[in-house]
């Protein structure tokens, strides 16, 4: 995995993007409001199949996205546009 | 005093030249050959530095008779034996560095412990400063360890020219430097030597350590574990400790319990052997491409480091692009090793917590024990976590000197956040 | 200096050159390596091993070369570790052995190899443990290490290019050469990367037929029909390593860094044809000048006319030796005897090898069969050679100079471009080949095992034929070049010849680690039987030539004294870089100034005009002091900050970050991202506010100035403007997406111009435009307002952070200095950012350093503001138990108990029960001209309340200093000078 395919940009190098942080490997694009914010903050899932990442493309776009990505690989399954409802 | 029974062969001078008459057949594996046994007092999974520095104090302190080390590929072969081999105790908060004190106390006789050089060199761990608000912030570290009794200096710039020659450091830099905090008991020990000596010292104090045998799940009953299931078949377990460095993470998924680590990847590299240029460990943070820390070994390779790649991975393939941050900043520090060569560069992966600090508790079950989280410093805590944590897992209850790096920590705010930088192992 | 002979070769000239290697003097030709020249000058002694201190001569003729490493230059500017194989000759360069002392032919340190058996594998881990490795530890480090340190270095910068193509092929040989005209007649673009300085491979001295035609012709034409398909060939370039599909290649034309590229490469299909690399056989003294590899000495000869000896023996264990002990012959050496360790019934009947036997013999010959070299004889250079039969029998003496060696070739892997992918054993080889082809990645040739050079062209055609569908070329391939060459070498496995035990000692099989077959035995007898394991304890394969020559044969011989076979053995992994890489190469251009880049205000200009000593802040510039107002530091933030309490100042504020959050729900987004709700904010209005951290630590404090109902100017501090943009536009996309809110940063479209003190109203007033006098001179504290000046347009907020009366004034930057410049002839005088530190403190506000990621709102003296119940982005966790103990944080003021005494930022505060624990400590310290002594700022335990006496204690710099905790406002308590 060195490029990422931005939503907006297409497939750029991986310098251009920042990782930020992980989600409990159950959450979906949507922040669960309800889920308690202790474990989204601190507590993790591991599972060697699949993380669920924020990146923005801060050398690009600046766009924040959802990454769907195999850590034992390096593949990317999946990314799009982060979004979610108001807290 | 050696701990090691006769019927190792004790290491010496004397020793070589013996072997030199008798032939290879005088010595001895250090720990190979021994067999699985169906049940143990202490099942330890993971040999690398943790696991068999755990079992080694479990074998000789605690006096645990039967110990088992299982190593899903080979003794050492993770990051006791990936890692840019710095040892210091140049921490900030007081549960930090006490532990670490203990621990440099302890390399600096660990050779003669484990009759073992692990090639402890006490040469400087410098700390550089680029901003005067950066050596302020040095000042308060350095003035909290010399309060608990540590080793500390703030060099000015006229002090560090006088201590590291090499460095250049009035030079005309991008980022100017300004001064440096100093730890002269820190410095280097050769990582594989840590890894095999603590093994052999093990093994010779009857621990099993069996390579080739991943343990694949936790057999329970009620409030605790019976045993491990493993690719060499069920052990009965009486107590199971995990020190699984970047695999803690699935450890927890094993069991069920989400834990607050991320697994990340480090590089390392080093360059082609030189003569003696750079005496001491330079660790150097600027605003431009985030740390370098670099020294150079007994053998004269260059060896540098940064920080993290920046996303989590098990691949232990490391980015081109974080390696090039690290070589800039080595650049910036020593532009005279331009034409010096890399000649290799690897990963290890990094079992990252949310404070930064690490985690020795139970985990889930009251004879499960795990001793991670050391994100990437996690090699020179090893003597103080071995004899610590085979304490807590002999007698039950933390020693002191491990009880802040308890799990519960994070629910409570009791957090060990050296850096301040959040629950968040890559800084945004 | 006598001219030799003119020597002819594929790629030396005629012209002459000379150069200097251990201060002599040598003649060579254009075009010379250093190896070939000094070999054609009758050197042959060139290094010295790490361990003993060997003597060494060449082993290789390319990048394999583990003992001939030269430092290259004179110091200060000086290469170390340059292989002289690759290095190409320039006038006047000069050379220089390493690692022996005094000299090169008499070393003192080689009195060392007398102990050859205490140095085993593991001598270091089993001696110097008393009293400490220290004590020795200088000693080892001068006599370890290769090449010199330099003392500096002027190299160019790297050229840096970004290719895509359709597919790349590593290797221009036959194999790689037939792959790319395939994947390029099918209309692929094709990148090809070579190591050598010319393309060919093999076929530069094997010869054969393609196509009817010579190899040579072949490859002219074939090279002329690639440059005219559009395919690029980049010579002397090797890919060093596989940065997840992107290759990342190294070009260092001549063997030297000077003028170096970096090519990052991404193409869509690759073809890996790098060849194989030729292995030698271990035998007792194998070490010595004068044992080379049969290959190398076939370059020597073809591509520079040198001879490597003059009486040769040839040792191998397959049909090629036959061969090239005919060209060999050829050229003009004596060759002596053919030791094969094959059966004499190993050559087929009829066979070429079998018919060049018969016409060496019919030469004079000598072949041996079922023979091996046990020894080499003479201590700088060989004289003799002493061979045995393999099946008993007594060993006799052949003289000669050179010993010739090929143990059969293993396939350049590359291993570090496959993130350590499987290898398989391939029994014809003896050796590995990469276990499987993926879609985008495909072996080809002696790469693949296909040695013979028929095969290799018609395997390489396959592979870049199904490259280019790969990578969606539609065209046609065309037909694979038909070639026959050397036959195939039909080797029977030999990696080591007999040797009594104590003769293992000198067998060797890393030579620039010295790491024997003894080693070996040692590690294996201690457990170390891994090949992982045996690599690390003996540092086999771990030198300068990445174990081109020595980590198959290393684990050959360790199958064979394990009694396994190579296949369970395998072989270690190798990491990258595949060729040593320099450092310059690998920063770029992002060194010296241009290591990263500058920000800089539109006053930097000003600032530097007049005296402005600037620091950087991140990657802003920014004045610390002005020059003329003092001589360091302290004297003139004095000064500066007198004056600004006595009659005004400005400072430049431009490089806080400025983030102007806009549209119908930007309110409500400010209420969750601050502390404290913007939305009850009225238009007109600023604020003071702090924003958390997801774990509820206060992340960044500024002032938020409503716009309009529906814009809003968030300020950040200057460290924190890019974390800050993120970190907004975050939460923006995580929960208003698609809804009412913008986030743009505007740090660099406004200038900030700070004016504070008595005065400043006035000279504000007398700089604005007339219009503008009267409101701004109404401007209630905290308020903002739109003025000009000079017709350009201004935003004038009236806030403060030095306790005076003080205008911040945002404005265009193209209008910057003129603004300055007004409010200086205006009366007010420039200050810097020490200044700014000594009003702060006074004053109590914080400076930076309080928010250092690990303080609490509570720790700050802000509960007030969690109290209004804001239910903002980390909130949630400020409930933890441990944020509300006696022992968290609060912010206080110090002062000296003796009023005069210093103390300084760093220093930990300590009570006299306790005098080694830590209360807290001093965050920022200033001497304050106004009260005339040293304040402090202090994060210190909530049990120590106001009034308490500590030690501020300092033994870094010194000093203890007792302080009594005081309230942190020092100066001003009522604010009545900024709110009057």
């Amino acid at each position: 995995m060195r490029q990422l395919p931005c939503p907006f940009c297409g497939a750029r190098e991986l310098r251009e993007f920042v990782f930020h942080k992980t989600l409990p490997a159950a959450a979906s694009a949507t922040a669960d409001a309800s889920a308690d914010e202790f474990a989204r903050t601190y507590l993790r899932v591991a599972d060697p199949q699949l993380s669920v990442e924020h990146w923005q493309h801060v050398h690009g776009c600046r766009a924040w996205l959802l990454v769907r990505r195999n850590p034992s690989t390096g593949a990317v399954l999946a990314v799009q546009m982060l979004s979610g409802t108001a807290p | 005093m050696s701990a090691l029974p006769a019927s190792a062969r004790h290491y010496s001078a004397w020793s070589l030249l013996r072997a030199r008459f008798a032939g290879s057949g005088y010595w001895r594996p250090l720990w190979a050959g021994r067999k699985l046994k169906p049940a143990y007092d202490v099942v330890i999974v993971g040999a690398g530095g943790h696991g068999l520095a755990s079992a080694f104090h479990l074998a000789r302190d605690q006096g645990m008779r039967r110990i088992a080390v299982l190593e899903k590929r080979l003794v050492g072969y993770g990051n006791v034996g990936r890692n840019t081999t710095i040892v210091r105790s140049n921490y900030l908060l007081p549960e930090n560095h006490y532990f670490y004190e203990d621990s440099l106390r302890r390399w600096e006789t660990l050779s003669h412990d484990l009759n073992y050089n692990v090639m402890y060199s006490p040469r400087g761990v410098v700390d550089l400063a680029l901003t005067d608000d950066s050596m302020l912030a040095l000042a308060r570290r350095g003035n909290a360890m010399r309060l608990a009794g540590i080793d500390a200096e703030l060099l000015d710039l006229a002090a560090l020219e006088r201590f590291a020659p090499e460095l250049e450091a009035r030079r005309k830099r991008r980022f100017p430097i300004v001064g440096a905090l100093l730890q002269r008991r820190g410095g280097t020990v050769r990582h594989d030597a840590v890894a095999w000596g603590y093994a052999r010292a093990a093994s010779a104090l009857g621990v099993d350590i069996i390579e080739d045998c991943e343990v694949t799940g936790v057999r329970t009953a009620g409030n605790a574990a019976t045993g491990v299931e493993s690719t060499r078949g069920y052990v009965q377990a009486d107590r199971v400790v995990f020190a699984t460095a970047g695999h803690t993470g699935m450890i927890g998924a094993m069991l069920g319990t989400p834990l607050p680590i991320e697994t990340h990847l480090l590089q390392a590299m080093v360059s082609e052997p030189i003569k003696p240029l750079i005496n001491s460990v330079y660790v150097y943070v600027s605003p431009g491409h985030g740390e370098t820390y670099i020294c150079q070994s007994d053998r004269g390779g260059l060896v540098m480091g940064g920080h993290l790649d920046g996303f989590p991975s098990y691949t232990r393939e490391g980015v081109w692009h974080r390696l090039e941050d690290v070589v800039q900043g080595a650049l910036e520090l020593f532009p005279r090793i331009g034409g010096v060569k890399i000649l290799r560069q690897w990963a290890g992966t990094n079992d990252m917590t949310m404070d930064g600090s690490p985690i020795m508790d139970r985990l889930r079950y009251d004879n499960v024990f795990v001793n991670a989280g050391w994100c990437y410093g996690g090699f020179k805590a090893i003597p103080a976590s071995g004899a610590a944590f085979a304490k807590f897992v002999a007698s039950g209850t933390a020693p002191d000197l491990i009880r802040a790096y308890r799990l519960s920590r994070f629910a409570s705010g009791h957090l060990l956040d050296e850096p301040g930088q959040g629950p968040f192992p890559v800084r945004l | 200096m006598s001219t030799p002979p003119l020597r002819r070769g594929t790629r030396i000239g005629t012209q002459w050159l000379s150069f200097r290697f251990d201060g002599r003097s040598y003649p060579a030709q254009a075009g010379d390596t250093a190896a070939s020249a000094l070999l054609a000058n009758g050197v042959r002694l060139m290094g010295r091993s790490v361990k003993y201190r060997r003597r060494r001569g060449l082993l290789g003729a390319g990048p394999e070369e583990p003992n001939a490493l030269f430092n290259v230059g004179e110091q200060p500017q000086l290469i170390p570790n340059v292989q002289a194989t690759l290095l190409l000759l320039r006038e006047g360069m000069s050379l220089a052995s390493q690692n022996r002392w005094p000299s090169l032919r008499v070393d003192l340190a080689s009195l060392l190899q007398a102990g050859g058996g205490l140095f085993s594998a593991g001598f270091y881990y089993k001696t110097f443990i008393w009293p400490s490795w220290r004590t020795y530890e200088s000693l080892i480090r001068r006599l370890a290490g290769l090449g010199a340190a330099p003392l500096d270095c002027a190299l160019p910068h790297v050229a840096i290019e970004h290719l895509a193509c359709d597919v790349l092929v590593t290797g221009a040989g036959p194999a790689g050469l037939a792959a790319a005209r395939a994947a390029a007649r099918a209309g692929a673009r094709v990148v090809i990367c070579e190591s050598e300085p010319v393309c060919g491979g093999e076929l530069e001295f094997e010869g054969g037929h393609i196509d009817g035609q010579t190899a040579a012709a072949w490859l002219v034409r074939t090279l002329a029909e690639l440059e005219s398909l559009g395919a690029r060939i980049l010579t002397s370039t090797t890919v060093i390593t596989d940065n997840g599909g992107e290759f990342i290649a190294h070009a260092e034309p001549g063997g030297l860094p000077g003028h170096n590229t970096m090519y990052r490469i991404r193409p869509r299909a690759m073809v890996l044809a790098a060849g194989a690399l030729e292995r030698p056989i271990v035998f007792c003294n194998n070490d010595r000048p004068g044992v080379m590899l049969l290959g190398a000495a076939e370059r020597y000869l073809t591509r520079y006319g040198t001879q490597v000896g003059r009486e040769l023996v040839l040792f191998a264990n397959h049909d090629r030796v036959y061969a090239s002990a005919q060209r060999l012959a050829a050229g003009g050496m004596a060759v002596r005897a053919i030791v094969d360790t094959r059966g004499a019934d190993a050559l087929m009947t009829g066979s070429a090898a079998h018919v060049l036997r018969d016409s060496l013999v019919a030469a004079g010959v000598e072949c041996l069969a079922a023979h091996a070299v046990i020894s080499a004889n003479g201590g700088s250079g060989v004289r003799a050679v002493r061979v045995a039969p393999l099946h008993g029998g007594p060993p006799r003496k052949i003289r000669c100079d050179t010993i010739l060696v090929s143990g059969g070739w293993s396939p350049a892997l590359h291993g570090g471009f496959h993130g350590g992918a499987a290898r398989a054993y391939a029994p014809p080889l003896d050796s590995f080949v990469a276990a499987t082809s993926t879609e985008t990645r495909r072996h080809a040739g002696s790469a693949n095992g296909c040695l013979e050079l028929g095969a290799a062209l018609a395997d390489g055609h396959a592979a870049g034929a199904r490259a280019a569908a790969d990578a969606k070329a539609t065209g046609h391939a065309g037909v694979a070049p038909q070639g026959n060459g050397d036959p195939s070498p039909r080797l029977q496995a030999f990696a080591r010849s007999p040797a009594a035990p104590a003769a293992e000692r000198r067998q060797f099989i890393d030579l620039q680690n010295d790491v024997t077959v003894a080693d070996l035995r040692v590690a294996l007898a201690e457990g170390f039987s891994d090949i992982e394991h045996v690599k690390r304890y003996t540092t086999l394969g771990i030198g300068t030539e990445q174990g081109r020559s020595s980590a198959v044969l290393g684990a050959a011989v360790l199958a064979e004294l394990k009694g396994e076979s190579l296949a369970a053995v395998g072989v270690s992994r190798s990491r990258p870089p595949y060729q040593p890489v320099t450092l310059r190469s690998i920063a770029g251009f992002h060194v010296g100034d241009a290591v990263m880049v500058s920000r800089r205000t539109p006053l930097n200009d000003w600032h530097v005009a007049h005296g402005g000593m600037l620091e950087p802040m991140g990657l802003w510039m920014r004045p610390r002091y002005y020059s003329a107002n003092g001589a360091n530091p302290f004297d003139a933030a004095i000064a500066e900050a007198r004056q600004v309490r006595t009659a005004g100042g400005i400072v430049d504020g431009s490089t806080l970050g400025k983030l102007e959050v806009a549209g119908p729900d930007a309110a409500a987004f400010l209420d969750f991202i601050y502390l404290s709700k913007a939305s009850t904010m009225r238009v007109g209005r600023s604020k003071y506010m702090v924003n958390l951290r997801e774990d509820g630590m206060v992340l960044d404090d500024g002032l938020v100035l409503r716009l309009a109902d529906d814009r809003f100017l968030a300020t950040t501090g200057s460290g924190h403007g890019t974390h800050m943009l993120s970190h907004f536009e975050h939460y923006r996309a995580l929960h208003w997406s698609g809804r009412g809110v913008t986030v743009t940063d505007v740090t660099e479209a406004w200038a900030v111009i700070v004016a504070a003190g008595p005065r400043c109203r006035d000279a504000l007033l007398q700089v604005l435009d007339t219009a503008w006098q009267a409101p701004i001179g109404r401007l209630g504290h905290m308020d903002f307002a739109d003025g000009s000046h000079a017709g350009q347009a201004l935003r004038v907020l009236r806030a403060s952070f030095s306790g005076e009366l003080a205008f911040e004034l945002h404005c265009r930057p193209a209008g910057a200095v003129a603004l300055w410049e007004a409010l200086l002839a205006a009366g007010l005088a420039a200050y810097g950012l020490e200044a700014v530190d000594i009003l702060r403190v006074e004053k109590g506000y914080l400076t930076g350093s309080e928010l250092n990621g690990q303080t609490t709102p509570f720790d700050l003296g802000m509960a007030a503001l969690v109290k209004q119940g804001n239910d903002c982005l980390g909130r949630a966790l400020l409930d933890r138990p441990a944020f509300h103990e006696a022992t968290r944080p609060r912010l206080v003021g110090l002062r000296a108990c003796d009023g005069r005494s210093r103390f300084l930022a760093g220093a930990q505060l300590t009570t006299a029960a306790a005098p080694d624990r830590p209360q807290g400590f001093v965050t920022s310290s200033v001497y304050s001209p106004t009260l005339d002594q040293w304040l402090g700022l202090a994060l210190l335990a909530r049990n120590q309340a106001e009034g308490t006496q500590l030690m501020a204690r300092d033994p870094l710099r010194g000093s203890d200093v007792a302080v009594h905790v005081v309230a942190p406002v020092h100066f001003d308590p009522a604010s009545e000078r900024m709110k009057g």
